[in-house]
């Protein structure tokens, strides 16, 4: 199968000493990608900058103002993590750009795996608000572009940190469905498992919230005890992934306990949840270990690819699995609650 | 229900900004026999930090020149921004009725992203919200 991806971005602008979400992250991933020596099967195109219009669905326009005049006045830190530099804002811009460029190929060739790497990562990023390292919500622009397109869209996200910006934009969209597995309690803090959807929108957001020092398994069930369920009857046309590699074990950010084999996993469960071939990119998210990041990009593309070269072994044994009951009992607890609100406001 | 607060939640990152309201926060507690909780706001990068250690000195001296009985104050240290762990702190488990803030916190630059936290915080809030000006402390 071929991996369809992108035209590395000119990343090097966007850097503040010290800080880990940082240039080489990028040309970390980008050798995972060389190491399966893909040859005639990788196809990269060229990435573009994301219009206004595309970015608008996500974000609010005077948001994308302050951001663009913040970061053309010369940047600064935006808050105690995120920060923006001169070259900040033309390189959110293509790497949104560089996403939909890598979807529209996607859907073009009718064939295929999407990789997509940006920077700055976007999970984080609300509708109005900069955050965690995050500009502007790249996995959200190509979602809200294929929704726009007649797609259901299930955006996948096993970043360690919770994606509340992913969530917060798509929480009332009947036409898209958040899945996340993360550490918690972590930064952003949200990301219970009593978070659902919103009104229009209930089962629309399924949360994973786990222990630290979870293992692949411990996901691994989560995914399948309490996700499949709710995906299957969403039934997706287009999956998404939020592939943050952060939940590594030599991650220096959380403390999950994840091996690139488990990446492999779940790749594997991702592709079986897209409806056919061109319906399924990932987007990098987190991951700032180098090398964790380097042999889990090669690891998950791999696996997407049907290509079954060995990686680290998968993990098991941390905690967790009690947590996966709690998760379903309080799913189920909050949707009666608010059937049965609805049903006394009737 | 009394119509005074009984917990009274302060946004504080150890700014000059957050003395202030701190300050008032406290004073405040002071005169209505209320309950302080110090929210701190744990960024991305700062999982292992702990504020409460960090800026015990300081908080002791605000909380001695204020007249406050320290049995009566705690901390809340929440993972996210600071409008999400504010907003969250009026939720179990600090219940607070009333939040605290100073105009601008540690990291904030002046009208960057769409207002303030404070602002931002004032137009979400299920409680008051009190702004203390930049300038109110005893320092």
């Amino acid at each position: 199968m071929t991996l369809v991806t992108h035209e590395p971005l000119d990343d090097d602008g966007h850097a503040e000493p010290g800080h880990p979400e940082r240039p080489e992250r990028l040309r970390a991933a980008w050798a995972g990608v060389a190491d399966l020596s893909l040859a005639g099967e990788l196809v990269r195109v060229a990435p573009r900058t994301a219009t206004r219009a595309e970015l608008t669905r996500v974000h609010a326009g005077p948001y994308l103002d302050e951001v663009g005049a913040f970061s053309y006045g010369g940047g600064g830190d935006i808050d105690g993590d995120t920060y923006a530099t001169y070259d900040s804002w033309p390189l959110a811009q293509r790497a949104a750009g560089a996403g939909l460029a890598v979807v529209e190929e996607l859907r073009r060739r009718g064939d295929g795996v999407g990789f997509v790497a940006p920077r700055p990562p976007g999970h984080h990023a609300t509708r109005d608000r900069a955050m965690g390292f995050c500009l502007i919500n790249n996995v959200a622009v190509a979602a809200a572009a294929l929704r726009d397109e007649g797609e259901r869209v299930l955006v996948l996200d096993w970043d360690v940190h919770h994606g509340n910006g992913t969530q917060a934009i798509f929480w009332d969209d009947p036409t898209v469905l958040y899945v996340s597995s993360h550490q918690w309690p972590l930064f952003p803090g949200s990301g219970v498992a009593a978070e659902i959807g919103g009104l229009n929108a209930l089962d629309g957001v399924v949360n994973l919230p786990l222990p630290a020092g979870a293992t692949g398994d411990v996901v691994r069930q989560a995914l399948e005890e309490v996700a499949a369920p709710v995906i299957d009857a969403f039934a997706p046309t287009f999956v998404l992934v939020s592939a943050g590699f952060d939940a590594h074990r030599d991650d220096p950010l959380a403390d999950f306990m994840l091996s690139a084999g488990d990446f492999a996993a779940l790749a594997r469960f991702a592709v079986a949840l897209a409806p056919g071939p061109g319906r399924l990119a990932f987007f990098l998210e987190g991951g700032y270990d180098l090398g964790a990041l380097r042999s889990s990009v090669r690891a998950t593309l791999a696996a997407a690819l049907a290509d079954e070269r060995p990686n680290e072994a998968p993990t098991s044994g941390g905690p967790g699995h009690d947590q996966v009951r709690r998760i379903l009992a309080e799913r189920r607890e909050t949707l009666d609650l608010v059937h049965a609100e609805l049903e006394e406001g009737r | 229900m009394s119509s005074h607060p009984h917990t009274i939640a302060v946004g504080f990152d150890g700014s000059p900004d957050a003395r202030g309201a701190a300050t008032w926060a406290l004073e405040t507690a002071a005169l209505l026999r209320a309950h302080v909780v110090l929210v701190y706001a744990r960024g991305l990068l700062e999982r292992h930090r702990d504020p409460a250690r960090e800026f015990a000195l300081l908080v002791g001296q605000l909380v001695g020149r204020a007249g406050f009985s320290p049995l009566h104050l705690s901390w809340h240290v929440g993972d996210g921004d600071a409008l999400s762990v504010l907003l969250r702190a009026t939720e179990a488990p600090v219940f607070a009725d009333l939040l605290v803030v100073g105009s601008r916190g540690r990291d904030e630059h002046a009208g960057l992203l769409l207002g303030s936290t404070s602002l931002q915080l004032a137009e979400r809030s299920p409680v008051p919200v009190v702004i203390v000006p930049t300038g109110h402390t005893l320092d």
